[in-house]
């Protein structure tokens, strides 16, 4: 009696859960993978009245090439450009066998060309960690390269970087073809070139089921650094490969008064993205706030212009003349 | 996630509870408290290993439900009398998690998270003694228990870290039924008749269902848009910027244990657990359940006459 109680207790419970939630929704269905992207995307995207996305025709357009039948190929690709219409890099869709993006460099000039660098202008260079830096114009200018947010760097470099230029008349910063990464490493730097605490832009965040639905604007702020700072002139140089953390970077500095960006636009990436998975495994993202300057203006998805325009000349491969009117700007 | 020193207390717990299980039978059997008596007060401290079953779902970040396997360990301090009991539990848990995919007729789609979880205990019950006999011993009462859960998956991109806080208050009902051995009992094995010796065993169902159910969970988009600020704010503020009280959802929690007493006092215990609870939050829920094997030491540190 003591045995079938127990042994009917655990087949009780340990099916138990399954009654009390609600039904797997575990589904290689194509239409209803299409329709899960679809409605996250409608209840949590945050550019669509900026960018003037009609997003129920969107559907229209893109759903009825479903069929019961679609394969999974065919259901990526149509879902990709549903993404894809939403002109956003931080829209993906991610499988085992592709990743959409939409590729937003590519509507632009490419600016940046690394090999002239190293050839031509930095013959010995250092790496430390992802701060590559050496200096240019006979010692009077130092330059960093930091390719990528995602790479972390330690406070002991940056400071062996700066020490290392202390006596430089000022720094270029190379953010271009930055496509961005950890947000966490741009008030990490700039804040190595302020003196006090500054705000610097606004963000919102999508807080509801309807397009214009947005939370309370909450303030971004750089505060200095607690050791080694460089306080004089800094141009950050962009393009438009610069991307996400980099525009977060870019439209910082417009409110701070030593840094100069010149070059090109950036590619924009003012949202941050969510995360997501759809009912048959596969995983997304797409903006979910706005990131406004000072004023409250919203262009930073478009890209932060730059306050000196340069081209790169691709006639000429031995000089980069945005680096050179960087360098100009600073020594004269 | 952690910072150093969380890190470290996490790991000395861990490593303290491995070693006090690997060694604890040999305390248990060299012990001198007396035997166990019911008209005492018994003080146990507990410790407990288990292999877990989880599983869960966080609608906000994929409808499919994550399941995996994973270990836990708690440690506990028992007051226990015929006619009142209360303890005070500690666990910690963590689980590989892989998430239920339909079967794809190409490249399947794979992937695993982490799904840590701190859970803290306090229950009190006091006897019923209307329903209670020399046999079956019925105590009710009431549960606190926070939860608080770690689930990381990369897979999810800017929504890696998952975190719920979820607190409940419960109404407890327990029924110990006491199945000792009175007297020694031959069994007939043909070749040979070994004696089993009188033993005290009891059999106990706890059953907790939550009546206030409380949670913290992130806001609308989930995303941790503090981010931006993240040089800004402490760990914790970072953490929890825009999470969302709530009031709703259901727990239920019970366990099945087989425990067995040493005539030293100490004991120890087989036990089935099972939890589920449901999430709703603001926006979006959470569920999770768990199926759960521990195997459990009493050490009875004192006792005193009630």
């Amino acid at each position: 009696m003591r045995n079938t109680f127990l042994i009917l207790t655990i087949l009780f419970f340990a099916s138990c859960e399954k009654m009390l939630f609600e039904p797997d929704l575990a589904s290689s269905d194509p239409y209803e993978n299409f329709d899960y992207l679809w409605n996250e995307v409608d209840k949590k995207y945050s550019y669509f009245e900026l960018k003037g996305i009609n997003w129920n025709e969107v559907k229209d357009k893109y759903r009825p090439m479903l069929s019961e039948n679609s394969s999974e190929t065919e259901l990526f690709e149509v879902m990709a450009k549903m993404l894809n219409e939403l002109e956003d890099d931080h829209s993906n869709l991610i499988s085992p066998f592709n990743i959409s993006q939409y590729k937003v460099a590519l509507t632009g000039p490419d600016n940046f060309r690394w090999r002239t660098l190293e050839e031509h202008y930095l013959p010995e260079i250092w790496t430390t960690g992802p701060l590559l830096n050496d200096f240019l114009s006979n010692e009077d200018v130092g330059y960093i390269r930091y390719a990528s947010f995602t790479s972390d760097f330690s406070d002991d470099q940056m400071d062996l970087v700066l020490e290392r230029f202390k006596n430089t008349k000022g720094i270029i910063l190379d953010l271009r073809k930055n496509g961005g990464g950890s947000i966490f490493n741009y008030p990490k730097i700039l804040g190595r070139f302020v003196e006090t605490k500054i705000l610097v832009g606004h963000n919102i965040t999508r807080n509801g089921s309807n397009h214009g639905d947005f939370a309370e604007k909450e303030d971004i702020y750089i505060t200095p650094y607690d050791g080694i700072k460089y306080l004089k002139p800094v141009i950050v140089l962009i393009d438009n490969g610069s991307y996400s953390a980099t525009t977060f970077f870019a439209l910082a500095t417009k409110a701070i008064p030593n840094i100069i960006l010149m070059g090109d636009t950036t590619a924009g990436g003012g949202g941050l993205p969510n995360g997501g998975q759809l009912p048959n495994g596969w995983t997304y993202r797409f903006s979910v706030s706005q990131l406004l300057d000072l004023n409250g203006n919203n262009y930073a998805e478009n890209g932060v212009p730059a306050d000196i325009e340069v081209d790169f000349d691709w006639s000429d491969l031995t000089k980069d003349e945005i680096l050179d009117k960087a360098i100009y700007e600073i020594v004269y | 996630m952690f910072d150093n020193l969380s890190f470290r207390f996490l790991i000395l717990f861990i490593c303290c509870q491995s070693s006090l299980i690997l060694n604890a039978q040999e305390q248990l059997n060299n012990s001198n408290v007396e035997n166990i008596d019911i008209i005492h007060t018994n003080y146990y401290t507990l410790l407990s290993a288990g292999i877990t079953n989880p599983i869960y779902r966080d609608f906000a970040t994929s409808p499919l439900f994550f399941r995996g396997i994973g270990l836990s360990l708690s440690t506990a301090w028992l007051k226990q009398s015929d006619s009142r009991e209360r303890i005070f539990q500690l666990e910690i848990g963590g689980a590989v998690m892989f998430p239920k995919t339909p079967e794809s007729n190409f490249i399947q789609t794979g992937g695993s998270s982490f799904f840590g979880q701190i859970n803290a205990f306090y229950q009190q019950l006091w006897k019923l003694e209307a329903l209670s006999n020399t046999q079956n011993n019925i105590k009710v009462g009431g549960a606190l228990v926070i939860t608080q859960n770690i689930r990381i998956n990369g897979a999810l991109l800017n929504n890696f870290l998952g975190l719920e806080s979820i607190y409940n208050l419960m109404a407890s009902a327990q029924i110990t039924r006491d199945i000792s051995r009175k007297k020694e009992k031959e069994i007939n094995l043909l070749l040979f008749k070994p004696v089993l010796k009188p033993v005290k065993r009891d059999l106990r169902f706890l059953l907790n269902v939550g009546v206030l159910n409380v949670n913290h969970r992130p806001g609308y988009t989930y995303t941790y848009n503090s981010e931006m600020n993240g040089t800004e704010t402490g760990s914790a503020a970072w953490t929890y910027y825009n999470y969302q009280w709530a009031l709703n959802g259901w727990r239920l929690q019970t366990q099945l244990e087989y425990i067995k007493y040493l005539h030293n006092g100490n004991a120890r215990s087989w036990s089935y657990v099972w939890r589920a609870t449901h999430v709703p939050g603001r926006h979006e829920a959470f569920q999770m359940a768990s199926h759960q094997i521990q195997f459990t030491l009493f050490f009875n540190s004192k006792k005193r006459k009630s």
